[in-house]
C-alpha cells in the first residue's frame, strides 16, 4: 500500500553572507497510513527543517527548498499552489511545535485560536464551534472546558499550552501530525501524559504521526520506524527495535551507548559521542560523521552515502555496514 | 573600560567596537561631519565674514542673496549668512551647555536615588513624576522668565527641566546593575558603595545615556528656537536662529527667505544630531555584539 | 481593571496640586508685577490694585484662596483682560487647542500606522527605504520649522492658502499637518519596527501551519500585537500634540490657548498663566490615563495587575 507521506530527496539550502548551508541535504523518508516514525538526531542536524519543508514553511527569503519531492496522498506538496497549500496545512497535515510559551498568540483566547481552525477547514460557523470546543478541549485533558476555553494563553502552563497545541492540531481530523520535539520544552513527568495524549489520539483516529526528537527513550516507547539524521543526511532507519538491538551506524551506536543504563555500576563513566557537529558551511568530503567516528577508514571520505540492508527493513549509510561489518558494540 | 574576552575573537572593548560599528553607519558619519562643520564656521566666523552680526547697511535692506551677501540682508541691511553662523553659535552653546547641566543634575539623582532606594527613592521618583507631568516648554519658559534672557540663564532654564530625563535612566541603569553578580563580587572583596559605583557600574551605564544626551540636544536647539521666535529667549541684538525668524516673519511676503534660512539650518542641525544619536543607538547596543 | 483607573485617578490630584504650587511659586519669583506697563503707575495706584486683588496678601494664604476658588471652577481674574475672568478666557479658547491638538492626532495615526505596516510588509523594498527615510527626517524637524516651510510655499507663493487665523479648513489644513509630521513619523518608525517583530514570533508561524491566508494572519493575528507598543506610546504623543500646539498656534495666528499663555507670560499675567498651566497638566495626566487604559483593552496580559 502507497505510503501516506513520501519525501524523496529533499534538499533545503540556506544562502548565507558566509555561504551556502545545506541544512537539508538530500533526505527520503516515508509514513504509512496509522503509522508513527521518529525523526531523531542532534541539534541542528536538519530536522526541523524538514518538516518545515513539507509544509513550506520556511522563516526567511533566504531559505530555500531546492530539491526533492514530497508526496502527500500522491500529490507534490512542492508543487502545489499557495492556495492549495493552505488546504492542506491544518487540514490534512498538521503540526506542534517546539515552543509551547510562544507558539500561541497572546491577545487571542485559546478558544478562538482554536475555533478559527475549525472555521477555516470544517466550515463550521463561529457558533457551532463552541460545542466541539469544549470536546476537543475535553479531549486534551483541560479540565473546566467552558469556562477556560475563554482564557489568554498566559493562563496556562507550558504543559497546557502544548496540549491547546494538540487539540488545535488534531482538530480538523488531519491524515498526518508533524510533532516538532512537542516535549522539549515542558516537565518530564508533563511529558509522559501529552506524549501518551498523543498516542491514544493517534491510534484513535488512524492518525499517522512524525515525532522529531533527539530524545532516545521516547523513540523506543512511541514509534514503530526510525530515522537518523546527522548534518542534514539521514544516516540510519528501520524498525525501532532493529535499530537499538543491532544499530547499523556508528552514530547511532554512540547515542545508544551515551545512555546511562540502570543495569550498569554506578560508577561507570559516561560515553558521550566525542567532538561536535560538522560546520554546516564547510561540510567534511564523503561521509559526515566520518571526523568524529573512532572507526572510520579511507574509504568513508569518497562515500556518497547509499544504503545498504542490515535486517529486514534496516538500512545504514555506512560504508563499513555496507561491507557487512559492524565493530560497533551491540546494545 | 569594561573588556570583555571571548574565546574565538579579537579582544575588543566594549567603546572600540561601537567605535567601529559608529564608522560604518554612514548617516551617523555625515550628521557629525555637518555638526562639525557648522561648528567650525560658527567658531571662526569672526575671523571670515567681513561683516558682523550686528552691522547695518541701511543702504542695502531686503535683499536677496548676491555675491556679496551669500544669503542677503534683512530688514536692517544685516548680512544673513553671518546673523546665520553667529546664531549657530547660540544653538549649539545652548544644545551641548545645557547638557552640562542636565548630566550635573540628572546622572547624580538618579545613581542615588537608585543605590539608596527604599523611600528616598519613592520620594525623588515622585518628583520626577510631577516633573514630568509638566509640558516641558511651558517649564522652561516659566524658567527663563525668573531668570533672564541671557545665554548663561537659557542654559539653566532648559538644563532644569531636561534632566528628568536622564535620571530617570541612571537609576535604571544602576537598579539593573546593582543585581547583578559582579557587583556581589565586588562587595565580598570589601568594595564600598561610593567605590562600586564610580568603577563598576557608571561606566556600563554610560552608553545609553550617551545616546539620550545626544537626542537631548536637538530639543534644546529647538527649546532655544522656540523661546527666541515668541519673543522671550535671547535677548537681541544678539541673533538667534528664533529671533530670526520671527524678525523675518514681520517681511514674509517682501523676502520670505528671511524665515526660510533659519527654519532650515534648525531642521539640519536637529537632523545631524539625529542621525548621530541613532548611530550611537546602533553602535552602542549591548545585544549587537558579535 | 477598576481598581486600578480610580488609583490613576486619584494619584492625578496630588500631582495637580504639586503643579499648581511650584508653578504658583514660579510666577511670583518673575521679576516684575502684573501692572507693568511701559508708563510706570503710581506707587500709589499699584498698591491699591494688589490690595483690589488680594495680592499683598502673605504667600500661603494667596495660593490657599486660589486652590479654593480653582476647586469651585473659577480660575480666578486675568489681569491683563480684566473683565473677564479666567476660565473664560481658556474656555474661549479651549476649542480652537484641543481642535488642532485632535486633528493633528488623527492625521499622524492615519498616516503613521499603515505607513509603518507597509514598510515592514514590503520589507526591504522601495516603499521600506522611502518609509524609513520620511520617518528620519520628519521625526527629527520639528512642527514649527516645517510649519515656516509650508506657510512659505502655500501662503507666500502660491498664494493657495491664508497665513494663518482661524474659522475653516484653509486654515486648519497647515497647522495640523506641520503639527502631525513629527508625530507621524515617529508613529511609523514604532509600528515598523513593532510589525516587523511581530511576524518574526512564533505564533505567526502556527497561524501559517493552521493554513490561514496572509490576510487573515495580518489582521486578526499580526495587527493587534503589533499595536501594543503604539498604544504605548499614543499617550505621550497626544500630550506632545496638545502642549506642543502653542508654538504653531503663535505661527499661524490661531487664537487658542498656547496664544493666551504667551501673553500671559508677558504681561505677568499670573491668573492666566496659572490657568493655561493646570489646562495642560490637567490634559497630559487624562490623555495617559486613557491611554494606559486603552492599553490594557488591547493587551489582555495586564488586565490583571
Amino acid at each position: 500500500m502507497a505510503p501516506l507521506l513520501k519525501v524523496d530527496d529533499l534538499a533545503t539550502y540556506f544562502y548565507t553572507q558566509g555561504g551556502v548551508v545545506k541544512a537539508v541535504d538530500g533526505i527520503s523518508y516515508e509514513v504509512a497510513r496509522g503509522e508513527t516514525i521518529a525523526l531523531m538526531g542532534e541539534s541542528g542536524c536538519g530536522k526541523t527543517i524538514s518538516a518545515l519543508s513539507i509544509l513550506r514553511l520556511l522563516p526567511a527569503s533566504q531559505v530555500k527548498i531546492v530539491a526533492g519531492q514530497v508526496l502527500f496522498d500522491g500529490v507534490d506538496l512542492l508543487k502545489a499552489s499557495k492556495k492549495e497549500m493552505r488546504k492542506v496545512r491544518g487540514g490534512n497535515i498538521s503540526m506542534i511545535f517546539q515552543e509551547p510559551m510562544t507558539s500561541l498568540n497572546p491577545v487571542l483566547t485559546i478558544g478562538r485560536q482554536i475555533s478559527e481552525v475549525l472555521e477555516l477547514h470544517q466550515n463550521m460557523k463561529r457558533r457551532e464551534t463552541v460545542q466541539e470546543v469544549i470536546r476537543l478541549l475535553n479531549l486534551v485533558g483541560i479540565p473546566q472546558a467552558e469556562r477556560r476555553m475563554r482564557d489568554y494563553p498566559h493562563h496556562f502552563s507550558g504543559g497546557m499550552r502544548q496540549r491547546v497545541m494538540i487539540a488545535i492540531a488534531i482538530s480538523c481530523r488531519p491524515k498526518l501530525i508533524i510533532a516538532d520535539e512537542p516535549t522539549t520544552a515542558v516537565d518530564v513527568t508533563i511529558q509522559a501524559q501529552l506524549l501518551e495524549l498523543l498516542r491514544g489520539i493517534t491510534r484513535e483516529l488512524n492518525t499517522s504521526l512524525i515525532l522529531i526528537t533527539h530524545n532516545l527513550g521516547i523513540v523506543a516507547r512511541y514509534a514503530q520506524r526510525i530515522y537518523v539524521m546527522y548534518a542534514g543526511r539521514i544516516v540510519e532507519h528501520g524498525p525501532a527495535q532493529d535499530v537499538y538491538r543491532y544499530p547499523g551506524h556508528p552514530y547511532t551506536a554512540g547515542l545508544l551507548a551515551s545512555v546511562p543504563r540502570l543495569d550498569e555500576p554506578r560508577k561507570t563513566r559516561l560515553t558521550p559521542v566525542e567532538g561536535q557537529p560538522p560546520d554546516p558551511l564547510y561540510p567534511p568530503p564523503g561521509c559526515p560523521f566520518q571526523p568524529r567516528c573512532t572507526y572510520g577508514v579511507p574509504q568513508c571520505q569518497r562515500s556518497k552515502g547509499d544504503f545498504v540492508e542490515v535486517t529486514s527493513g534496516h538500512y545504514s549509510s555506512c560504508c563499513l555496514a555496507q561491507n557487512g561489518v559492524t565493530p560497533w558494540e551491540k546494545t | 573600560m569594561a573588556v570583555v574576552a571571548s574565546t574565538s575573537q579579537p579582544h575588543h572593548t566594549l567603546w572600540g567596537d561601537a567605535f567601529i560599528r559608529l564608522r560604518r553607519n554612514r548617516l551617523a558619519i555625515a550628521g557629525g561631519i555637518v555638526i562639525l562643520l557648522i561648528g567650525l564656521g560658527a567658531i571662526f566666523v569672526p575671523l571670515i565674514s567681513p561683516y558682523g552680526y550686528a552691522k547695518q547697511d541701511l543702504d542695502a535692506i531686503l535683499q536677496g542673496p548676491s555675491w556679496g551677501h551669500p544669503l542677503g540682508t534683512d530688514a536692517l541691511g544685516r548680512d544673513v549668512l553671518t546673523r546665520l553662523f553667529y546664531g549657530a553659535r547660540i544653538s549649539l552653546a545652548v544644545g551641548l551647555f545645557a547638557q552640562a547641566i542636565v548630566l550635573a543634575i540628572g546622572l547624580p539623582v538618579g545613581a542615588f536615588s537608585a543605590w539608596v532606594g527604599g523611600r528616598v527613592d519613592n520620594i525623588i521618583m515622585r518628583l520626577v513624576d510631577v516633573m514630568y507631568a509638566f509640558p516641558d516648554i511651558l517649564l522652561i519658559i516659566l524658567l527663563r522668565a525668573i531668570l533672564g534672557g541671557t545665554i548663561y540663564m537659557m542654559f539653566l532654564a532648559i538644563g532644569l527641566v531636561a534632566w528628568v530625563n536622564v535620571a530617570r535612566l541612571s537609576r535604571g541603569q544602576i537598579l539593573s546593575l546593582k543585581q547583578q553578580d559582579f557587583v556581589t563580587a565586588a562587595r565580598a572583596m570589601g568594595a564600598s558603595g561610593h567605590y562600586i559605583t564610580l568603577r563598576h557600574l557608571l561606566p556600563n551605564s554610560l552608553g545609553p545615556i550617551i545616546v539620550a544626551v545626544t537626542f537631548n540636544v536637538p530639543r534644546a536647539i529647538f527649546a532655544e528656537a522656540a523661546l527666541s521666535y515668541i519673543g522671550i529667549g535671547i535677548n537681541p541684538p544678539t541673533p538667534s536662529w528664533g529671533n530670526m525668524i520671527r524678525d523675518g516673519y514681520d517681511v514674509i511676503f517682501a523676502a520670505p527667505y528671511l524665515m526660510i534660512f533659519p527654519a532650515i539650518a534648525i531642521g539640519i542641525l536637529m537632523l545631524a544630531f539625529t542621525f548621530l544619536g541613532d548611530g550611537l543607538r546602533d553602535a552602542l547596543d549591548p545585544r549587537l555584539r558579535r | 481593571m477598576l481598581k486600578y483607573i480610580i488609583k490613576r485617578i486619584l494619584w492625578i490630584i496630588p500631582v495637580l496640586l504639586a503643579v499648581a504650587f511650584i508653578t504658583f511659586s514660579l510666577m511670583h519669583l518673575v521679576p516684575g508685577g502684573p501692572w507693568d506697563r511701559d508708563k510706570q503707575l503710581a506707587p500709589q495706584v499699584v498698591e491699591n490694585l494688589n490690595h483690589k486683588y488680594g495680592l499683598d496678601k502673605p504667600f500661603v494664604v494667596q495660593f490657599k484662596d486660589f486652590l479654593w476658588n480653582t476647586v469651585h471652577g473659577n480660575l480666578g481674574v486675568s489681569y491683563s483682560y480684566q473683565d473677564r475672568g479666567v476660565t473664560n478666557i481658556l474656555l474661549e479658547g479651549l476649542p480652537k487647542t484641543a481642535t488642532l491638538g485632535i486633528i493633528a492626532f488623527i492625521l499622524a495615526i492615519l498616516i503613521g500606522i499603515p505607513l509603518g505596516m507597509v514598510a515592514a510588509l514590503k520589507q526591504n523594498s522601495a516603499v521600506d527605504y522611502a518609509s524609513v527615510l520620511f520617518s528620519t527626517i520628519f521625526a527629527s524637524i520639528p512642527g514649527f520649522v516645517l510649519g515656516i516651510l509650508l506657510m512659505i510655499v502655500f501662503s507666500v507663493e502660491l498664494h493657495w492658502l491664508p497665513t494663518g487665523g482661524w474659522g475653516g479648513i484653509k486654515q486648519i489644513i497647515m497647522p495640523a499637518f506641520a503639527l502631525a509630521a513629527m508625530s507621524a513619523a515617529y508613529i511609523a518608525r514604532i509600528t515598523r519596527a513593532s510589525m516587523l517583530e511581530v511576524m518574526h514570533q512564533d505564533y505567526i508561524r502556527t497561524a501559517r501551519a493552521k493554513g490561514l491566508s496572509e490576510r487573515v494572519i495580518l489582521f486578526r493575528h499580526a495587527l493587534r500585537n503589533a499595536l501594543i507598543p503604539v498604544t504605548t506610546v499614543a499617550g505621550p504623543e497626544l500630550a506632545f500634540l496638545v502642549s506642543g500646539s502653542f508654538i504653531i498656534e503663535n505661527l499661524f495666528s490661531i487664537p487658542g490657548i498656547g496664544r493666551l499663555f504667551v501673553q500671559g507670560i508677558f504681561a505677568r499675567d499670573y491668573g492666566l498663566v496659572m490657568g493655561a498651566i493646570l489646562f495642560y497638566a490637567l490634559a497630559v495626566a487624562l490623555v495617559n490615563l486613557i491611554v494606559d487604559t486603552l492599553y490594557a483593552v488591547v493587551d489582555p496580559r495586564i488586565r490583571y495587575e
